[in-house]
């Protein structure tokens, strides 16, 4: 089965979510200082299921901390719609986390004192119009695990947990670092079909971090990295289900 | 509803139970001790202070030889005189069955109808005197509690030189005498000197002073001076025998009680502000410690949009939960501890009721240092963990810049073992981390000096009053001044191996304004008996011109070596002098003026005169000595220095000893609290790594060992630190214990620095115990995967 590459790719001028330009972020200073992004251009839109491929400091996770208000650059433009995040003070950088944006982490960073249906709760309290904890644990196919703790649940429980926390507050912009790297092949397949369907189901853009380059079959958009620049983009023409995918 | 954010409150609350209430510990004795203490001493003050109220505690006192009682209205008539009371004061010697040595005491009188105006008595059993029976006295309740007497027993006394057997109406307490001890006498012996009071008409037949009185109390008007008062009191009473008018600044039992009430605040300052600041470090330091290994939830919290604020916020209410805690454990402590401790004064002191009394301000006070501390602990590591951007305090910390530590730079390398290599070179690329452990180790062992301090410094003032200053076995005063052929007599008492006179006379000195009355001592020049030190610890010869005052009262005078004094005598013929400061002698308890016993003499113009002698005694024969020394007559009081040191060893020395354990348990408390949470946040500071050194095949032991050199290195570091912080507390506090009365030396012994050391090992050793429990459990997957 395929699906149909959906329309915001196609129409790629409009609705843009994030305008990026000549994007640097430089660590260290001196002899010491590293380039982690040396100047990325990109564009990206509603709706689209984005992969970020490359290798091992390429600058993959830098890019998505400065997407996602983790982080601010050094030089260069970014835009989230029409706000400029590299003047965005402290509050309006929590602010823009809080309403646009869910996380999703290799390590879950689940708290661990919290139960599943807690630890996604405590997000919806301070979000805007979110959906019920129950409901995104439903969407992650969690609903019968919803008071374990995170050490009562499996790697892969744990992370549909994060994405179900990372979604319930119905974000325009899904961040995953690697979302099955601690998982295994099955795991991961789960997670990242849950990370398809939020993607498809809420219209959310999503960009995942990988260095696998499989699962680039499931994106609007292959993104390659390498040295902190972009170094092509590749259009797939269909997106492939989650489920056929196989490393 | 009970928020998410808050259930992860109370969950890792509860995960940390036992540090968090480790800190509320600390955190509660500091409070407790500060309670207790400032407690303590509103419970004294404003007992005092009623009792004075209710019972009509007079301002000015004064003694004279006899004045008809048409006198009183003269004293009434005095500007800024508002009552008085006139009566007659008398000693006594008294003979008490079962008793070896001679006992005296002071007689004084009461109206034959009614309560007196002033000095009003309180009675704690029995019946007031009643205006039918003759042969009846009340007793203070100090010696009858000493002598267990009751009221139907009998009392025998020397009253003018007639024996008279006397039954006790009623046992009372005085606002006169809150602490009941013989005039002049450095320590209180209830067993020997009481205080007696009889019907006016009684006394006043026995010592044919009838229509007269003897002494005289009074009260002043709203805003009298009562220096004013006092001379034109002493002009009054001079033609009459007057022996100088004192106010309460000069009064014995007043003096005794402030003076100790002054103790107990330099104590209640000293050691609740050491224990609150070390309480108030260390709920800071774990505090942030612990937040900072929070630092990736922040993270997580920041990522998802908490704002600074709200995590702020939550960590606030993390450590108001332990400052809470503390202050709930401080509060009842303290006030428990209170209860107890409050029962103790009435070793020193004789007051109807001694309630406990809290003090709130105290309260008020150690809660906002405690809680001030507890935020500054969150402030500092909420905002570190929000300084950061989230996503740096997400990642793993970057791999330390790990090189040989330099005690390996040394070239000893090949001799240290892989994990004391590890420990080391731990230590040193976390020096805060390092630091904080080593601060808190030395503050656990500078806390327990001090209490041991303490307590050597008041055994090292008795020993050196009793067995450097005072050679004698026993002393023995006169009713009244004698002719010196009494010293024959003395000499050919039973026993006596040597024999030294002396003479008081009641003076007050002078030095420009400030001024003191006192006894002045003459003794023989180079006396062997009561001796007379300086500070460098060498005898000084009395001069036969000038006076030797102890170095507080010159202080107090401030007068310098040289300097004329002023010195009215105030009894006698009452002649004025003029001596030169010549020396400066190095009394611990008391203060003390002595000149040269001839000159004295001389200087009085009564001929050779002596009111009393010490004597060294053949150990054997001081029944004998004793027996004989019934007999005589004009004999007032014995001070028996072994009987003495025995009594001040089992009321005083008590109380005092219960203090200081006290104090020694909530400071070990403190200690192991402190210690425990160290090794606790080491431990958590470092699971991750230790989980790591694990997995790749050390076993628990050699994992154990990297933690617990490092704890050892840490704490051999810090026991010296400690010792010499605890010195430096020590100090502080045994110095601001100097009053006029007490002057407390800073002693620190080796055994003290060895208990203080040997408390931190054995905490430290327990609490290692406690931790390699721990690191087995380490759970190695998860510690390794996911950052909690």
């Amino acid at each position: 089965m395929t699906l149909p590459t959906s329309d915001a790719v196609t129409a790629s001028t409009r609705d843009q979510v994030f305008r990026v330009r000549g994007l640097t972020k430089v660590y260290g200073t001196g002899t010491a200082a590293v380039h982690a992004l040396a100047g990325v251009d990109l564009d990206l839109h509603a709706g689209e299921l984005v992969v970020l491929l490359g290798p091992s400091g390429s600058g993959k996770t830098t890019l998505l901390n400065n997407l996602g208000g983790l982080d601010v650059p050094t030089t260069g433009e970014l835009w989230y719609r029409d706000m400029d995040l590299t003047a965005a003070d402290e509050d309006q950088l929590t602010r823009y986390r809080r309403d646009a944006v869910g996380f999703i982490f290799q390590f879950y960073n689940l708290i661990p004192s919290l139960t599943a249906r807690e630890n996604v709760a405590l997000i919806t309290e301070i979000a805007r119009d979110p959906m019920p904890a129950e409901d995104a644990l439903h969407l992650v196919h969690l609903g019968a695990r919803l008071d374990h703790f995170p050490a009562q649940l499996s790697g892969g429980e744990q992370q549909r947990v994060a994405i179900a926390r990372a979604i319930a507050k119905r974000p325009e912009v899904l961040l995953c670092d690697e979302p099955t790297g601690a998982l295994d092949v099955k795991t991961g397949i789960v997670v990242l079909e849950a990370i398809q369907n939020a993607n498809r189901e809420l219209g959310t853009l999503t960009v995942v971090i990988t260095h696998n380059a499989i699962m680039a079959d499931m994106a609007d958009r292959v993104i390659h990295l390498s040295d902190g620049r972009v170094h092509h983009i590749r259009q797939n023409a269909q997106r492939a289900p989650a489920s056929s995918l196989n490393w | 509803m009970i928020s998410y954010l808050d259930r992860k409150l109370w969950r890792d609350l509860n995960r940390m139970k036992g540090q968090a209430f480790a800190v509320a510990l600390v955190m509660a004795c500091g409070l407790a001790m500060m309670i207790m203490a400032r407690s303590l001493i509103k419970s004294l003050d404003t007992t005092r202070r009623e009792y004075y109220e209710s019972n009509r505690f007079a301002d000015v006192f004064a003694n004279l030889k006899r004045a008809p009682n048409a006198l009183a209205d003269r004293v009434r008539a005095l500007p800024g005189v508002a009552e008085v009371q006139v009566g007659i004061s008398m000693q006594v010697t008294l003979d008490i069955a079962g008793l070896a040595e001679p006992a005296s005491g002071l007689v004084r009188s009461l109206p034959d109808f009614g309560q007196p105006e002033l000095n009003q008595l309180f009675l704690r059993t029995g019946q007031w005197l009643s205006a039918e029976r003759r042969g009846e006295a009340l007793v203070g309740e100090a010696f009858a509690v000493a002598n267990q007497l009751r009221p139907g027993d009998t009392v025998t006394m020397l009253l003018n030189g007639r024996r008279q057997t006397l039954r006790i109406a009623g046992i009372v307490l005085s606002p006169e005498f809150i602490f009941e001890s013989r005039p002049g006498a450095a320590l209180p012996d209830n067993r020997t000197y009481g205080i007696f009071w009889m019907r006016y008409s009684d006394v006043a037949a026995a010592f044919d002073l009838d229509g007269a009185f003897n002494f005289v109390s009074l009260t002043l008007e709203p805003g009298a001076v009562e220096r004013l008062v006092i001379a034109a009191l002493d002009r009054l009473l001079t033609p009459y025998g007057g022996r100088g008018a004192y106010g309460r600044s000069d009064h014995p039992s007043h003096i005794r009680v402030s003076d100790e009430i002054r103790v107990l605040k330099a104590l209640s300052i000293g050691f609740p502000v050491v224990f609150l600041s070390v309480a108030a470090f260390m709920t800071n330091s774990i505090l942030s410690r612990l937040l900072n290994l929070q630092r990736e939830q922040i993270a997580i919290l920041k990522a998802f949009g908490f704002g600074n604020r709200q995590i702020a916020v939550h960590y606030l209410k993390f450590a108001f939960v332990m400052v809470a805690g503390g202050t709930v454990l401080g509060c009842l402590g303290g006030i428990g501890l209170g209860l107890r401790l409050v029962h103790l004064y009435t070793a020193f002191f004789r007051f109807p009721e001694l309630n406990f009394m809290l003090n709130e301000s105290a309260l008020s006070v150690a809660l906002l240092v405690c809680a001030g501390a507890a935020l500054a602990g969150v402030f500092s590591a909420v905002r570190r963990a929000a300084r950061l951007p989230p996503a740096e305090a997400m990642r793993p910390e970057p791999p330390a810049d790990y090189r040989p530590a330099l005690v390996e730079r040394t070239g000893i390398a090949h001799w240290l073992s892989h994990t004391f290599r590890i420990a080391v070179r731990n230590i040193e690329r976390r020096p805060m981390q390092a630091l904080f452990t080593v601060a808190g180790l030395s503050l656990a062992t500078g806390i327990l000096v001090v209490p041991n301090a303490f307590r050597d410094s008041v055994s090292y003032v008795l020993d050196y009053q009793w067995d450097t200053l005072q050679q004698q076995d026993l002393s023995v005063g006169l009713v009244e001044p004698a002719h010196a052929a009494v010293n024959h007599l003395f000499r050919r008492l039973p026993g006596v191996v040597t024999m030294e006179p002396f003479r008081t006379a009641f003076v007050r000195i002078r030095n420009g304004p400030h001024q003191r009355q006192l006894p002045l001592q003459g003794q023989l020049p180079s006396a062997l008996h009561n001796r007379v030190i300086d500070q460098d610890d060498h005898r000084i010869v009395l001069p036969t011109q000038g006076v030797v005052l102890s170095s507080k009262l010159a202080e107090a005078l401030q007068a310098r070596l040289g300097d004329d004094l002023v010195i009215d005598v105030l009894e006698g013929k009452r002649p004025t002098l003029i001596l030169p400061l010549v020396g400066l002698s190095e009394d611990l308890a008391g203060v003390a003026a002595y000149t040269d016993l001839h000159s004295l003499n001389r200087l009085l113009g009564e001929g050779d005169i002596v009111s009393g002698a010490s004597f060294c005694l053949d150990a054997n024969r001081q029944a004998d000595f004793l027996r004989a020394l019934k007999d005589i007559p004009r004999v007032s009081w014995v001070a028996i220095k072994k009987s003495l040191r025995e009594n001040f060893r089992n009321t005083t020395a008590a109380s005092i000893g219960l203090f200081q354990k006290v104090y020694m348990v909530l400071a070990m408390i403190v200690s192991f609290g402190v210690v425990y949470n160290n090794a606790r946040i080491s431990l958590a500071e470092r699971a991750r790594e230790l989980a790591t050194l694990r997995v790749i095949g050390f076993s628990r032991r050699e994992v154990g060992g990297v933690l617990l050199t490092e704890l050892s290195v840490l704490a051999l570091l810090a026991l010296p630190i400690g010792l010499a912080l605890g010195a430096g507390f020590a100090t502080a506090i045994v110095s601001a214990v100097n009053t006029e009365t007490v002057h407390l030396p800073v002693i620190l012994t080796s055994a003290n620095y060895a208990f203080a050391a040997l408390t931190v090992l054995v905490a430290s050793a327990t609490s290692a115990v406690v931790v390699l429990r721990r690191v087995n459990r380490l759970n190695l997957v998860s510690a390794l995967k996911a950052p909690e």
